[in-house]
């Protein structure tokens, strides 16, 4: 049998990321001072991330697809997503934010029984626990401040352990596309800054460390005085 | 004149203010504040402006006669006259306008220009959309406080600007100290917080760790055979994972999800947490790590030595007793047959219940059975256990000695050494084994034997155990054990065999070592625990201890004295003699 299928895709989608980490004790006070400055209220957030790895039979390069299942609605949701290789180039390094490839899309249930089928396997699995942000400030820009937990037994998300108890991720992303690109980063490096106080934002793989004064911001924040000195 | 005009506009309101003071308290007459009356000073307004009136006249009136007479002006006269008089008028003008907004209106008259304006100069109403504004931005403010009295909103207003007040002196303060420490980095040298040396290598490595796991997996991959599956699945996989369909398998590449993986029981027993269970499910874990059929030997190949690190962890219990993959979670059919006989087993008295259980583990190793034959598996169970509860008084002499279950915990068995360790040697013990059955068979065993022989594949499972009748081949497991041992057979063992021992050998003969290798360890793991502890057991150890190399060699032989058992399914000479690869 044979499949004629047409696909037109107008805009390539593309997703701006910063990444940043924050320890644990002043997560409460970020929250804050994003709920301050999106003037939205926090969403709580929990992500069961797979990434799955296509076996040898569909070719010889590995593709790599993320399957999202949000645990967070009453009936878990899932999304499969496709993330390409960052955007090179000068234009690119001059950008304080990661420009990459992404699309992704709503499916129903079955799509892990898919992509098994595909041919794909299983690469490695986290759970992602947290609180998220979503507002538009110049460009509709989401924020994450979760935990990254793994799993000790294949898919046990109830017994998810944090690979890294005393910090948490920070992410922050934007969608764009091949056109406005350049604004929407601009828009999320320009929100970032306002995020310094407390957490140092950076392409994904740049290390970045913790803010020493984090303390200090954290302690005006949280209205319990803040007299700290610096 | 144009200054005048100018403050006037502005005297509507003040007017309509002054005219209300005044006429609230003094109807009748209409009088001036007093006030304003001392400041306008009526008298000396009046005087002034008369002489100023005066002066001008006179110097129309110079004029005039100049006019007339033709004679020309002594303009320096003139011009000084015409600055005095500026200059009064100026005066009288600057006092007026202290007082004019108390009563003077302008424009006065309505005329064409001012006709269209004047009545929304006049009007005190706001505009349609300034109203609106204004009406939600007072809904706003006041929201929730109608209700209550006007000082009560006034002070939770109050508070409310305080507390704005507050928060942003504290946003003041934060910008003012991060500007501080910002453009102190900057400068150089002055005072910030820098993190301890420790604590920032830490941090950076914690920092590492998460950003390599979060970005490329790092840290998060586990190996296919080292992954453990879960008992419960979380509510989201649930109905994703569960293959109802039997028969196909996923790809290889897949292996945790293979449908081979044993069945609910083992998984239900680890639930249940005895150890004798827990011994069971050590063996079915590994087969349940294990990918499906054609390869299964390699596999245990490479699992021997993997559970061995785990020996003495604290983990130990946890990790060997792995569960079956979530495809076997969904075989609700065993799930509830299970529980019926766990309830049974509950019910019996421990060494009864001992021997269920095991009977269960030995069904549940078995790779590649299709849910028919499991189903046909747990009704041969079914009829074991029957014939069990009626053998009851014969169960006491053997088993008497009922293990605790720290005996239990002691022991690791991993299956796959087990089957790696019992290997060929087996095979070649078949024909002793098959003596041994054929003393004790019935006919129905005979001829199940026979039928093995002839027909190897896997149906002959489900056959068999559709034909297996129940009791009579329970004596012939322990002699095929025995025959393996030949020190044990001179011991006084009951005819209490485990079915399946002959049955696995049958398979066998047939090609399923791997099956019956399972069975074998598993058989051989209850006997042992029996063995252990009876007196009769001697020869066993001894030679137990000879065997101690090879797969078992290592493994942890505490206090309990369980020693026997592992070894001796892994190494016995002329025994279980398994070091071969003949599972390859």
């Amino acid at each position: 049998a044979r499949v004629n299928c047409r696909v037109e895709l107008k805009q390539l989608l593309m997703e701006c990321v910063v990444q940043g980490i924050i320890e644990t004790q002043h997560v409460e006070a970020l929250e804050i001072l994003l709920q301050g400055l999106c003037g939205v209220h926090r969403e709580q957030f929990k992500v069961h991330e797979l990434y799955l790895k296509s076996g040898p039979n569909l070719g010889a390069v590995a593709s790599e697809v993320r399957l999202l299942c949000d645990l967070q609605q009453p009936e878990p949701t899932w999304t499969v997503r496709h993330v390409g290789g960052a955007m090179r180039g000068s234009g690119a390094e001059q950008l304080s934010v990661l420009v990459r490839t992404m699309v992704e899309s709503k499916v129903g249930k079955n799509v892990l029984r898919l992509f098994y089928l595909l041919g794909y396997r299983l690469d490695y699995e986290l759970l992602r626990a947290g609180v998220a942000f979503h507002f538009f400030r110049g460009a509709q820009i989401n924020v994450t401040v979760s935990s990254v937990n793994k799993m000790l037994k294949l898919h046990a998300t109830d017994e998810a352990v944090p690979v890294t108890p005393g910090i948490q991720l920070v992410e922050v992303t934007a969608q764009a596309s091949s056109e406005n690109y350049t604004e929407v980063a601009a828009a999320m490096s320009s929100f970032c800054e306002y995020l310094a106080p407390l957490v140092h934002l950076s392409k994904p793989g740049v290390s970045t460390g913790v803010v020493p004064t984090a303390a200090a911001a954290a302690a005006s924040l949280m209205s319990d005085g803040g007299g700290t000195t610096l | 004149m144009a200054a005048m005009e100018g403050v006037v506009a502005a005297a509507a309101a003040q007017d309509q203010s002054q005219l209300q003071q005044q006429q609230q308290p003094l109807k009748a007459v209409e009088r001036l504040n007093p006030a304003v009356q001392q400041q306008l000073n009526l008298e000396s307004v009046k005087t002034r402006a008369i002489s100023l009136f005066k002066a001008i006249s006179r110097i129309l009136d110079d004029f005039d006669v100049i006019a007339r007479t033709n004679s020309s002006p002594k303009w320096q006269d003139i011009l000084g006259q015409f600055s005095m008089v500026n200059l009064e008028l100026f005066n009288i003008v600057e006092d007026i306008k202290k007082v004019s907004k108390a009563f003077v209106v302008h424009p006065k008259n309505v005329n064409a220009e001012n006709a269209t304006i004047l009545p929304v100069m006049l009007s005190s109403k706001l505009l349609p959309e300034m109203e609106m504004d204004d009406n939600s931005k007072r809904e706003q403010l006041l929201h929730g406080m109608q209700n209550m009295s006007v000082s009560s909103q006034i002070e939770k207003l109050k508070t409310r600007i305080d507390m704005i007040g507050a928060a942003c002196e504290s946003a003041e303060k934060i910008i003012a100290d991060t500007r501080k420490a910002y453009f102190g980095t900057r400068q150089g040298p002055t005072v910030i917080p820098t993190l301890d040396k420790v604590q920032a290598a830490k941090i950076q490595e914690q920092e590492n760790l998460l950003r390599n796991a979060v970005n490329h997996g790092e840290g998060l991959r586990v190996p296919l055979d080292q992954r453990q599956t879960t008992s419960a699945l979380p509510i989201h996989l649930v109905d994703v994972l569960t293959v109802a369909d039997s028969g196909q398998t996923l790809p290889d590449a897949s292996g945790m999800y293979t449908k081979n993986t044993p069945p609910l029981s083992s998984n239900n027993i680890n639930n249940q947490g005895t150890l004798l269970q827990a011994s069971g499910a050590q063996l079915i874990g590994r087969a349940a790590a294990s990918p499906s059929g054609a390869t299964v030997s390699t596999s245990f190949d490479n699992t021997t030595t993997s559970p061995l690190p785990y020996a003495h962890s604290p983990r130990s219990g946890a990790n060997m007793m792995n569960t079956p993959s979530p495809q076997q979670q969904s075989q609700q059919q065993q799930q509830q047959q299970q529980q019926q006989q766990r309830q049974k087993m509950m019910q019996l008295p421990q060494h009864q219940q001992q021997l269920l259980a095991q009977q269960q583990f030995r069904q549940s190793p078995m790779p590649g059975l299709g849910q028919n034959q499991l189903s046909q598996l747990h009704e041969l169970q079914g009829q074991t256990q029957q014939k069990f509860s009626s053998m009851h008084g014969q169960h006491q002499m053997q088993f008497s000695q009922s293990l605790g279950p720290s005996q239990f915990q002691s022991r690791q068995l991993p299956s796959g050494s087990i089957q790696h360790g019992i290997g060929q040697s087996q095979l070649s013990q078949g024909n002793q084994l098959n003596r041994h059955l054929n003393q004790f068979s019935s006919p129905a065993n005979s001829a199940l034997f026979n039928a093995a022989q002839a027909t190897p594949n896997n149906q002959m499972i489900s056959n068999m155990s559709a034909m297996m009748p129940s009791q009579s081949l329970l004596p012939r497991m322990q002699y095929g054990l025995s025959g393996a041992n030949r020190a044990l057979a001179s011991q006084n063992l009951s005819d209490q065999t485990y079915t399946h021992l002959g049955f696995s050998q049958l398979k066998l003969n047939c090609g399923w070592k791997i099956i019956w290798v399972n069975y074998l360890g598993v058989a051989l793991a209850v006997f042992n625990i029996g063995a252990a502890n009876s007196g009769t057991m001697m020869p066993m150890q001894q030679q137990q201890q000879h065997g101690s190399q090879g797969t078992f060699g290592n493994m942890p032989q505490n206090a309990q004295n369980l020693q026997p058992g592992p070894t001796l399914i892994g190494r016995g000479d002329g025994g279980v003699g398994g070091d071969d690869d003949g599972d390859a």
